[in-house]
């Protein structure tokens, strides 16, 4: 319970930290956004009254009367009660713009940790236990070649052989277009192809794990209680995987932990290129508008995510090691 | 001399021998650098400079064709490495630095030190760093390589920090340190000469992981479309290309010269630091060769296993 709450408490810190850094960012830059706003409407021949300004102030928070201080505890209780500006780009609240494409982010990138996961996990032990063989080398080669594409380069190459040029995937959307949502077959199969070319790529960029799976189990072969195993008479199967694997698992979820903030990074590019209508579709929007709030939102929503998988892998670990919950009793 | 160079070849033959993932990594790395040095003697034409007409197909003047503006692809892929390779080495080279001081001051050091510093490295790292990117690039506006370089290195460096830390604090329990400790050597010389050393290749595969990173990275936040317009790089070839729709025209070849320049680097990098990762695992690598050793067991042993009865086929 002590170890749950101190990590509830370390999450606060960092989602306060996260805000003050979206709260000084734009006051210690040398791009104000009003004054870019301001100049922008000047550009197109717009009237700008001193109304027009304290309404932009209104829009961004920003004030030149109030101090700093007052201002940052402002903005900080606005935040905590969802109210996260209004969207310059689409002109609606920042929080239904991002709730719009965060369900789309949740889809893609939930789908991606289930299916990569699995999938690494499974081929790091299989590897691991055939090492030395050619399957061996063949597969963690392969995937380190394979995860280290730079994910523009990947998703860019995937985009026009097979959904560009050959046909076999849709270019944009996450449903067709014709469907209304609705819980049907053929709205939900719409769904599922228009998700598996974006998926693809992802799961292809993260094979690197099957180093790291393979590596953990490696370490663990060599351990006295997997000969231990062996010398009682206990089947292979099960000294892989109730032995081997049991242990080798476990700085996985830490290593998951660590990198969802990548993955939810990487989603970003993967939904850009593919047009799928995602945060970072929404993210790609703002940043061509220049759409300041958005973009400080999009920072706050993806520190939120991040913390709150790492919540999940903390629940995880604390489950799957006994060690960790006897260490603290 | 001859008998030097002999000796130099059998090392480098006995290298490529052992370590073929490496060497191949290394191939591909040295000579994609090599290429980007020397493209003044490699092509004829300026980066950023209108010769041709636009959109011409790979070969004669053009070897890989021109973009939408006219200028020389292969030149763009020569000079934007330039700058590509740069702005990864220096990211790099900072991540690596600021990981060695958060990571081994707070590992050796331990108590408020340490509180203190771990703290920050997992503030900064749950927070997500290419969001946090996106946003200091969009309000410094369109920025130039060395900004990017640097905004990499300002967000990267706590992974690097945390697996350093917890390296420094096995080692700093192991007999030779508490041995130096007690013989009243200096705190510099300890971490200099006792720590350090066993960190080499901790450290050689983050700088090396951090190269790969910042590259993808930088190529990633040009695309965007944050890049500096009037910068080469290979991110920013990719973000005109894909601008001006090159491939729905055919002109395939804008996408793909960078998008193998950036790859072939990435898998270079990647195929050194699997090496290293081997050769500092024993384990990883005497499986290998146990596998081997293994496997001409059974060989013998089935030959063995099959020559009594060929001979008992002889005698009935």
């Amino acid at each position: 319970m002590k170890f749950i709450l101190s990590r509830l408490g370390f999450y606060l810190l960092a989602f306060v930290t996260a805000v003050t850094i979206n709260f000084f960012l734009p006051r210690m830059m040398p791009g104000d956004p009003i004054k870019s706003f301001l100049g922008r409407l000047a550009m197109n021949g717009g009237q700008i009254t001193p109304e027009t300004i304290s309404a932009l102030e209104a829009l961004y928070g920003y004030s030149t009367s109030t101090p700093l201080w007052q201002q940052f505890f402002q903005y900080l209780g606005s935040v905590l009660a969802g109210d996260w500006g209004m969207s310059t780009r689409f002109f609606q609240p920042v929080f239904e713009v991002l709730g719009r494409g965060m369900l789309w982010t949740l889809l893609l990138v939930g789908t991606y940790l289930i299916v990569s996961y699995t999938l690494t996990t499974l081929l790091g032990i299989y590897v691991a236990w055939k090492r030395g063989t050619w399957t061996d080398s063949v597969i963690t080669v392969g995937s380190v070649v394979v995860s280290s594409i730079p994910s523009v380069v990947m998703a860019l190459v995937m985009y026009f052989i097979f959904a560009s040029n050959l046909g076999w995937f849709p270019t944009s959307y996450a449903y067709h277009p014709s469907l209304d949502p609705a819980f049907s077959g053929e709205f939900i199969g719409s769904v599922a192809y228009h998700l598996v070319l974006p998926l693809l790529c992802m799961v292809a960029l993260g094979m690197g794990n099957v180093m790291g799976m393979r590596s953990n189990m490696i370490n663990q072969l060599g351990e006295d209680f997997i000969v231990m195993g062996w010398a009682k008479g206990v089947r292979d199967r099960k000294v892989m995987l109730h032995y081997g694997a049991r242990n080798a698992i476990l700085p996985m979820i830490t290593s998951f932990a660590m990198s969802v903030g990548a993955i939810f990074g990487g989603s970003l590019i993967i939904e850009i290129i593919f047009n799928y209508p995602g945060l970072g579709q929404v993210m790609f929007q703002a940043m061509l508008a220049r759409d300041y709030p958005l973009i400080q939102g999009y920072l706050l929503i993806m520190t939120m995510m991040v913390l709150g998988a790492n919540f999940i892998a903390d629940c995880l670990l604390f489950v799957l090691d006994p060690r960790l919950r006897t260490q603290l009793d | 001399m001859e008998g030097l160079m002999k000796t130099l070849l059998r090392n480098i033959k006995q290298f490529m021998l052992d370590n073929p993932k490496a060497f191949i990594g290394i191939v591909i790395v040295l000579s994609v650098c090599l290429l980007c040095l020397m493209a003044p003697l490699l092509t004829e034409y300026a980066a950023s400079a209108r010769v041709g007409r636009p959109h011409q197909a790979p070969g004669g003047d053009h070897l890989l064709g021109t973009t939408r503006m006219g200028r020389d692809v292969w030149a763009q892929v020569l000079y934007g490495g330039r700058i590509s390779l740069m702005v990864g080495f220096v990211a790099g080279t900072f991540v690596i630095l600021m990981a060695m001081i958060v990571g081994i001051a707070s590992g050796y050091f331990g108590g408020l030190v340490d509180n203190v510093l771990s703290l920050l490295t997992n503030l900064v790292m749950v927070i997500p760093s290419l969001p946090l990117m996106l946003v200091l690039a969009a309000f410094l506006d369109q920025v130039s390589p060395l900004v990017i370089a640097i905004i990499i290195g300002a967000t990267s460096w706590p992974w690097g920090a945390r697996v350093l830390r917890s390296q420094t604090l096995a080692i700093r329990n192991r007999d030779f340190v508490h041995a130096a400790e007690v013989m009243g050597e200096s705190k510099k010389r300890m971490l200099f000469a006792e720590i350090m050393p066993n960190m080499m290749s901790i450290l050689a595969s983050s700088f090396i992981g951090t190269v790969i990173y910042a590259i993808m990275t930088q190529a990633t936040l040009e695309f965007i479309g944050l890049g500096d317009p009037l910068s080469v790089t290979w991110g920013g070839m990719l973000y005109n290309a894909d601008q001006t729709s090159a491939m729905r025209i055919g002109a395939w070849w804008e996408i793909v010269a960078p998008s193998v320049a950036l790859a072939s680097v990435a898998i270079g990098l990647a195929l050194i630091n699997f090496s290293i990762d081997e050769i500092s695992n024993p384990k990883l690598k005497a499986q290998r060769i146990m596998a081997k050793f293994r496997r001409e067991q059974n060989k013998a042993a089935k030959q063995q296993a099959a020559a009594p009865l060929t001979n008992a086929e002889q005698a009935s």
